[in-house]
């Protein structure tokens, strides 16, 4: 009876599993067959798997790394980056400098903006102005504030005067929320998106992606090799990697550490790692043992750079013993060697500061950035070696900026880029309204100064020793006690073919050099 | 039954405003303010306590909290969810977007849940055996499975190794159906797994249960056969508890999928409000938090009612 049965059943299910089998082959062979759809195998697109959703774009104002992805790709502000970093002139067909506060621009024939309307010198004097305006959010105040006068002489030649001399301040026209825009934009209602980039939004579709085509108008339309970029957006780390190496995109932002073998080691993809900001402990200054720089010494000296490194970043980066400068030769040596790992000498500093038995204090950190995390676990071991016992606080990051900015720690630990390479960048450390990732309370006017002369400096030897007593009275007064640079990796596939992932804090501005990147398939 | 029914609603609709109320409270007693991560994204930007405070006034989030709760309620009732502090956009059409694409997402994994687990749960309690001890182990460990796990090796198959399926991402069915189907269907077996299991338990059980009745014995001793007794009488019986089950199942769904819209970069509803709460985008993740109850307390009472149609016992 039981055998009948069960035979009965068996027969009774074959069908069924004949069925079931069909449709799984059938849908594997449609999955098979769809593998490559309809505009992925065009050598004219470029398929992006981008880190985050962009949010809406507000012009002049700072809204992080995938944001600054699509600026770099719809906008041209006045100069720009070539393929090799350097700074080279963008809706500017060239720059004169008769004198080092007179900047003449001089605009490519014939510009329009995407929208079709044409892009004139006074469209430039506007963009230019609503930067320099504190009101407006602008991120480019710093390099900006000098401007004394912007004159439309002719539709394509603009005069700017500067009251006085600042090296940076073409600098500060090649970042991406530097782009000349249509006046309409010029608000912070208006989404930023006309601009005179190589590319235009063609579409956007919320949590999904956006397309973007070649601009024709662009001034460099003929160098363009991309019809089309398809970005689809892919927040975690992982689901990024897996899109890249499994071929649904052909190029990824922010390849996470733990990714870099993985990626770094798959047949015909290339990873493109280049430091990019650093990591630092920032101290709040207002009372207690941090307002006493030799405790803030200490603590420089207490980091063991190199674990700090293998715990977040697998070793991708490198240790930071003071501060990031640019690749300028004039500058070469200069401040990179404040701190070094030196326990002992930590030791007698707290020492020194009336502290030989150590104290306790609170470091923020946050856990929604695991390497910030990680980073701050290894420091908290280090300080706890010299005495300091130290209660982590990690909110996620919307805690961390709140208390960050009110000042609700003692320690912290932070990531920041630069805006420019030029060192100029270090002034909103020292001098400033108080932010979330600037010491808290801490003010230095004799570095401000010195950071400013070597801004004015017209010649490489005033420049240098303007560097030097900063960087002098940073070691020993300690804004921020460094830990690291990044290495920021962007991975591609091998048909892609000209792309670069700029060095040191560019790295966020590679996009502009899409403009002159192909694919090969 | 119409006073069972309507009892059931109004007890639903206090709990839809106690959920409101609460992810209210939670939402501006949790520290992070939205104004100031709108202006401080990723690295080298740090707002001023001006341009801050700007825009606080501008999300109108200067006004006292009872006003703020006041606004936020009176708009619910009324359908208006307000705007995104990203990207402005209406909270109900965000939804309208979104909600679809997690709906069908669970409505698949539900159907593979129901068309995998009663057959094989039934199967399971009938022969015995290896075959209900096999199943006991794989249901157990497809219960314990954390679907991120599960949907991690299916990439990792599939899609790495196999090259057979894309990794994740989301295309429109109307702009390419076979793709659409591509993606869609390993987010829906990563979700059903942990669903089939536990259906399949339950109707293993259930089904256990049912053969060892009396009535069972006497249907037998009628000269019914015992393929006739089973499909006709035994699993029928068996699927009462089933459809609860798979009703409550359905409610769970729709959290777990949070992870699974992660791990294949499906942009649904749930990945909606990850993004939300971490940008502090409060009419957003209210927004959603509300559809949620709403859908999470409509199928219980659907259960509920149907239960008390099956059993009229319940609605006393």
């Amino acid at each position: 009876m039981r055998t009948s049965l069960t035979s009965r059943l068996r027969a009774a299910a074959r069908p069924r599993t004949a069925a079931l089998t069909a449709a799984a082959v059938a849908s594997m062979t449609l999955a098979a067959c769809g593998g490559g759809s309809g505009s992925s195998d065009d050598p004219g697109t470029l398929r992006f798997g981008l880190s985050a959703e962009p949010v809406t774009l507000t012009t002049g104002v700072w809204q992080g790394s995938a944001t600054n992805f699509v600026l770099t790709l719809i906008h041209r502000g006045l100069m720009t980056l070539d393929e090799d970093g350097e700074l080279v002139p963008g809706l500017a067909a060239s720059v004169e400098t008769p004198d080092p506060t007179t900047y003449v621009f001089t605009l490519h024939e014939g510009l329009t903006f995407s929208d079709g309307s044409p892009l004139t010198a006074t469209n430039v004097k506007n963009s230019l102005e609503y930067y320099a305006n504190p009101d407006n959010g602008s991120t480019l105040i710093a390099g900006l504030q000098d401007i004394a006068s912007i004159t439309a002489d002719s539709d394509t030649q603009v005069t700017v005067t500067l009251e006085a001399p600042n090296n940076a301040f073409l600098e500060f026209l090649a970042v991406p929320t530097a782009a000349i825009v249509p006046d309409a934009s010029l608000n912070a209602e208006t989404p930023n998106i006309v601009g005179a980039g190589p590319f235009e939004i063609e579409e956007q579709n919320e949590g999904v992606g956006m397309t973007l085509a070649k601009f024709d108008g662009f001034y460099d339309a003929e160098d363009v090799a991309l019809d089309e970029i398809d970005v689809a957006y892919y927040p975690d780390g992982d689901a990024r990697a897996n899109a890249l190496v499994s071929g649904d995109v052909d190029m990824i932002d922010y390849v996470t550490w733990e990714n870099f073998d993985r990626v770094g080691s798959t047949d015909g993809v290339e990873l493109a790692a280049q430091p990019g900001p650093f990591q630092y402990v920032q101290f709040n200054v207002t009372d207690g043992p941090f307002a006493d720089p030799l405790v803030r010494e200490a603590v420089a000296y207490a980091i063991n750079r190199d674990n700090a490194l293998t715990a977040a970043f697998q070793s991708n980066g490198q240790p930071l013993e003071g501060v990031v400068t640019s690749d300028d030769p004039a500058l070469e040596g200069l401040g990179d060697e404040l701190w070094s790992y030196d326990p002992d000498r930590a030791k007698e500093l707290l020492a020194e500061a009336g502290y030989p038995d150590g104290f306790s204090a609170t470091l923020l950190a946050t856990s929604q950035y695991t390497f910030l995390q990680d980073t701050a676990l290894s420091v908290q071991q280090d300080l706890q070696a010299v005495g300091i016992d130290v209660t982590l606080d990690a909110p996620d990051w919307s805690g961390r900026l709140e208390k960050g900015a009110a000042g609700d720690y003692d320690l912290a630990v932070s990531g920041d880029v630069g805006i420019v390479t030029n060192p100029i960048y270090l002034l909103s450390f020292v001098q400033g309204p108080d932010n979330f990732n600037r010491s808290f309370g801490y003010a230095n006017e004799e570095i401000a100064a010195a950071l400013t002369e070597g801004l004015r400096a017209t010649d490489d030897e005033t420049r240098a020793a303007a560097y030097e007593e900063a960087f002098d009275l940073f070691a020993t007064d300690v804004p921020f006690a460094s830990i690291d640079t990044r290495d920021q990796a962007w991975a591609y596939s091998d048909d892609v073919e000209g792309f670069t992932n700029l060095s040191g804090f560019h790295t966020f501005f590679s996009g502009y050099t899409l403009a002159n990147t192909s694919i090969e398939r | 039954m119409t006073t069972y029914v309507l009892r059931r609603i109004g007890v639903g609709i206090g709990l839809v405003l106690l959920v409101l109320t609460l992810i209210f409270l939670a939402l501006h007693l949790v520290p992070g303010d939205p104004a100031m991560l709108l202006l401080s994204q990723g690295d080298g930007g740090s707002a001023t306590p001006d341009a801050v405070a700007r825009v606080r006034e501008q999300l109108g989030l200067d006004q006292p909290l009872l006003t703020q709760y006041w606004q936020f309620l009176s708009g619910a009732l009324t359908g208006d969810l307000g705007e995104s502090f990203r990207n402005g956009q209406a909270v109900s059409e965000a939804i309208g977007e979104r909600l679809p694409r997690t709906l069908e997402l669970v409505g698949l994994a539900t159907l593979i849940a129901v068309v995998v687990g009663v057959p094989w749960g039934a199967l399971a309690a009938r022969r015995g055996g290896w075959f209900d001890s096999v199943t006991s182990v794989l249901t157990s460990i497809g219960v314990a499975l954390p679907v991120f796990v599960f949907g991690a090796l299916l990439v990792l198959l599939f899609s790495l190794e196999l090259g057979l399926l894309p990794a994740g991402g989301f295309t429109e069915w109307g702009d390419d159906p076979a793709r659409h189907a591509q993606l869609l269907i390993m987010p829906a077996i990563a979700l059903a797994v942990g669903f089939a299991s536990t259906v399949a338990r339950m109707t293993r059980s259930a089904v256990l249960e049912m053969l060892h009745q009396d009535w069972v014995r006497t249907a037998r001793s009628l000269g019914l056969s015992r393929r006739t007794v089973f499909r006709k009488y035994v699993l029928r019986n068996s699927l009462n508890p089933v459809v609860t089950t798979v009703g409550i199942g359905v409610g769970t769904l729709l959290g777990s999928t949070v992870l699974v819209e992660r791990v294949f970069s499906y942009p649904g509803l749930s990945s909606l409000l990850v993004d939300a709460v971490t940008a502090r985008d409060y009419p957003v993740v209210q927004g959603v938090v509300i559809t949620i109850a709403v859908l999470f307390v409509s199928i219980n009472i659907i259960v509920d009612v149907l239960y008390g149609v099956l059993d009229p016992r319940v609605r006393r």
